[in-house]
């Protein structure tokens, strides 16, 4: 009698054949050993499938499925949730107390004011080359961030739990430790003045309308106001958020400021660094430093003991640089007074924006150029530094995916959910920088902000990472998931978006979409991440 | 009566089997408080059946995000459709069909397309027995279960589905050719390839 074929013998197997068929089969049975072993083989298979199934698959793919939490983590993670709570709510009381809104309008981005402002600084920024100073420092933050991973890949690769468990525990004495021990002094009124006979010898943290240092100040200066005239002497540093800021005294240490304006009238020991709409160095002003500055209007009178870098729309220097002046932007002009000890070194848009009068004296190399946004695809530099640039990215995600696979791979999925992961991501990138800002402008918040502003910097890095890979996914739609499909998928994503990103018009746009998705995916991913795993 | 018998019985635990009635019976008492909208209820059947409902949904969808976002929805809706089991089949069974169902929208709603699956070739075509392929039995003696789920998890959709819902969900042939919006015949295709696809993803690794 002839056998059965596999097929059929699998639908005895599965109790799937007619009635009538099946005793055929069953019948048969006894008389061919062959297909006996068939149907035991048959059964044995899948009583293993069902047993293997059985078990949660929770590792089924090695690159899909997050990394669980483990139970030990749980409780680290509520200890610093607990923690930052409590910080949290000790910083936010100040901050009810501190009743800052009136002063610092301006800068709050959700007011009317504060939105024009915006608005208006950063057309202005955009305008004035910041796009291509965004390169820049997202160059430098890309760099500084291959370091790190590769750091800390060295590191990890041995045991990864234990050393990030140190690490985590280093963070949070590093926290308490940073947490000011000396005492701060608050005021906060609409009109605080230091009058001329007072010394204070903390750091003195000033919130108010109209605000007026008289006296002296042997610690920092933290001012938050509309106005701030400071007359005395600071003996460290003043840092303000305010609109306008004269400072005609003595401010022994560096300035760090945003600002509308800041006119510098006294004495200053060290630099200014600062992002100020106009900054105004008078002919009895004097700068230890150096200045660095993005600015609306730079104008420089008095003198700059070393160097002076700034990005700007307008410059007027007729007074003394010590030595190298530096200049990105519109408009530079030196007057006949003008003095600079070093090289000249300026980028503008175009030849005639340069005034030099020829009583200037420039003791370095004076170096002018134009910068033209066409011919840049014309120099090999170009494209130089486009494949450096992927490399970068290319070797940035390989370290992710082989570090965190779960976790690069399930972000790059995420961005698949569109619109979740672009409104989100849109939240995330206007959100944070008012976050930063309020834990900043705590003393206590400082640390906590500067590590949130890093991984701020480093996710929108890592956003291009994952909306490439995704793209290049969608597009290829590899049948299985190994690194080595994933990585090609990510040089693809990342070409198309890289070219798309060049697109007159356009390419801001993609490169806004791409940094939303990017981050909303991640801020979607790292709640996922944070919460329990399944265990019922 | 039937407990004392079951007692008596040569079973070798015969305390197990009573506590699997006593579950029945419970698990029956729990669904009809369910079905009343209770919500205690509700949650005792997520606590029991949540595992072996995600567990299908992640062997079924790509990702397993994609597998939580459904098993919520299942449960979910639930506690609306409840009301409509009617203790015909065992109650397992027929959460496995809903949650199928649920699988299969989600990836119809993901690929826009009214059929997860496409009928693409005749049945009937291929029925040459395979001996030159060992059945996966023999293979999985030596092998990992873990690679076994892998290998499970990377077969494509149209072989993925129909294997899943007959070894995990325990659905018959016409209850899977009902969801897929299939013929009985290709499935018991489908299925047939996708153990030989399985078959040669295994020997192939355990070269």
């Amino acid at each position: 009698m002839e056998c059965y074929s596999e097929q059929i013998c699998a639908r005895f197997v599965d109790g799937e054949l007619e009635v009538d068929e099946a005793r055929r089969v069953r019948d048969h049975l006894p008389t061919c050993p062959s297909c006996r072993k068939l149907v035991d083989a048959l059964r044995t298979e899948n009583r293993v499938l069902r047993e293997t199934l059985q078990e949660l698959p929770e590792k089924v793919a090695s690159l899909a499925g997050l990394p669980a939490v483990r139970r030990s983590w749980l409780w680290g993670d509520l200890a610093v949730m607990a923690a930052l709570l409590a910080v949290g709510s000790i910083v936010s009381a100040w901050i009810n107390k501190l009743e800052v809104p009136g002063a610092i309008e301006w800068v709050n981005p959700f007011s009317l004011s504060g939105v024009t402002n915006l608005m208006f600084n950063l057309s202005d920024y955009l305008a004035h080359g910041g796009t291509a100073m965004l390169t820049e420092y997202a160059a430098v933050v890309g760099g500084a961030l291959l370091l790190l991973l590769l750091g800390a890949s060295t590191l990890l690769l041995g045991r990864r739990s234990q050393l990030s468990k140190l690490a985590f525990g280093a963070l949070i004495v590093l926290l308490t430790l940073s947490l000011p021990s000396s005492a701060l002094e608050r005021r906060h009124a609409e009109f605080v003045a230091v009058p001329a006979s007072e010394t204070v010898d903390d750091t003195l943290s000033i919130s108010g309308n109209t605000v007026r240092v008289e006296g002296v100040v042997n610690g920092d200066l933290l001012v938050f106001a509309q106005s701030l005239e400071v007359g005395g002497t600071v003996k460290g540093d003043l840092v303000s958020f305010s609109k306008r800021i004269v400072v005609s005294g003595n401010v022994e240490g560096h300035i760090f400021t945003c600002s509308q304006s800041l006119d510098l009238d006294g004495q200053l020991g060290h630099s200014v660094y600062g992002w100020i709409q106009s900054f105004r160095l008078s002919n009895r002003g004097r700068v230890g430093d150096a200045i660095v500055v993005g600015a609306g209007d730079v104008i420089v009178e008095g003198e700059v003991k070393r160097s002076a870098t700034m990005y700007t729309g307008n410059a007027d220097v007729s007074g003394t640089i010590g030595r190298e002046l530096t200049m990105a932007g519109g408009r530079l002009t030196l007057t006949n007074t003008a003095r600079v000890g070093g090289d000249l070194t300026a980028r503008v848009h175009q030849l005639k924006d340069v005034h030099i009068s020829d009583g200037a004296a420039i003791a370095g190399k004076r170096d002018v150029q134009v910068r033209t946004r066409q011919n840049r695809f014309t120099q090999p530099r170009f494209y130089f530094h486009q494949a450096l640039w992927l490399a970068a990215a290319m070797l940035v995600g390989w370290l992710g995916l082989i570090l965190f696979p779960g976790f690069f791979e399930a972000c790059s999925q995420a961005v698949g959910s569109g619109w979740r992961s672009l409104g989100l991501g849109f939240a995330v990138l206007v959100g944070v920088p008012v976050a930063i800002v309020v834990a900043g402008i705590t003393l206590v918040g400082l640390p906590l902000s500067l590590m949130l502003f890093a991984l701020y910097l480093t996710a929108i890095y890592l956003a291009q990472i994952w909306v490439g890979a995704f793209l290049g996914r969608m597009l290829l739609r590899p049948a299985g998931s190994t690194k080595q499909e994933w990585l090609v998928a990510l040089l693809l994503g990342l070409v198309i978006l890289t070219v798309l990103t060049f697109i007159p018009y356009v390419g801001w746009l993609v490169r806004l979409a791409m940094v939303c998705l990017g981050l909303g995916a991640f801020a979607w991913q790292l709640y996922r991440t944070s919460r329990p795993p399944i265990t019922a | 009566m039937d407990a004392k018998k079951w007692t008596k019985a040569k079973g070798p635990k015969p305390r197990e089997v009573e506590a699997n009635q006593m579950e029945e019976r419970d698990l029956a008492s729990v669904i009809e408080r369910a079905q009343g909208h209770d919500a205690e209820a509700l949650g005792e059947i997520h606590r029991r059946f949540f595992r072996r409902v995600f567990g299908l949904c992640r062997y079924m969808l790509d990702s397993r995000e994609s597998a939580e976002d459904v098993t919520s929805e299942v449960f979910l809706k639930l506690q609306r459709s409840i009301v409509t089991y009617d203790g015909s089949t065992p109650f397992l069974s027929w959460l496995m069909r809903v949650a199928g169902n649920q699988c299969i929208d989600a990836l119809r709603r993901r690929q826009r397309v009214r059929q997860v699956i496409v009928e693409v070739e005749d049945a009937t075509t291929i029925a040459a027995p395979s001996f030159n392929l060992s059945p996966l039995g023999a293979v999985v003696e030596t092998e990992e279960r873990a690679q076994v789920r892998e290998a499970v998890a990377r077969l494509p959709v149209k072989y993925r589905l129909p294997l899943v819902l007959r070894y995990y969900s325990e659905l018959s042939y016409d209850e899977i050719a009902q969801q897929l919006g299939l013929q009985t015949n290709h499935v018991a295709t489908l299925l047939f390839r996708a153990k030989q696809e399985l078959r040669r993803t295994l020997a192939h690794r355990s070269k």
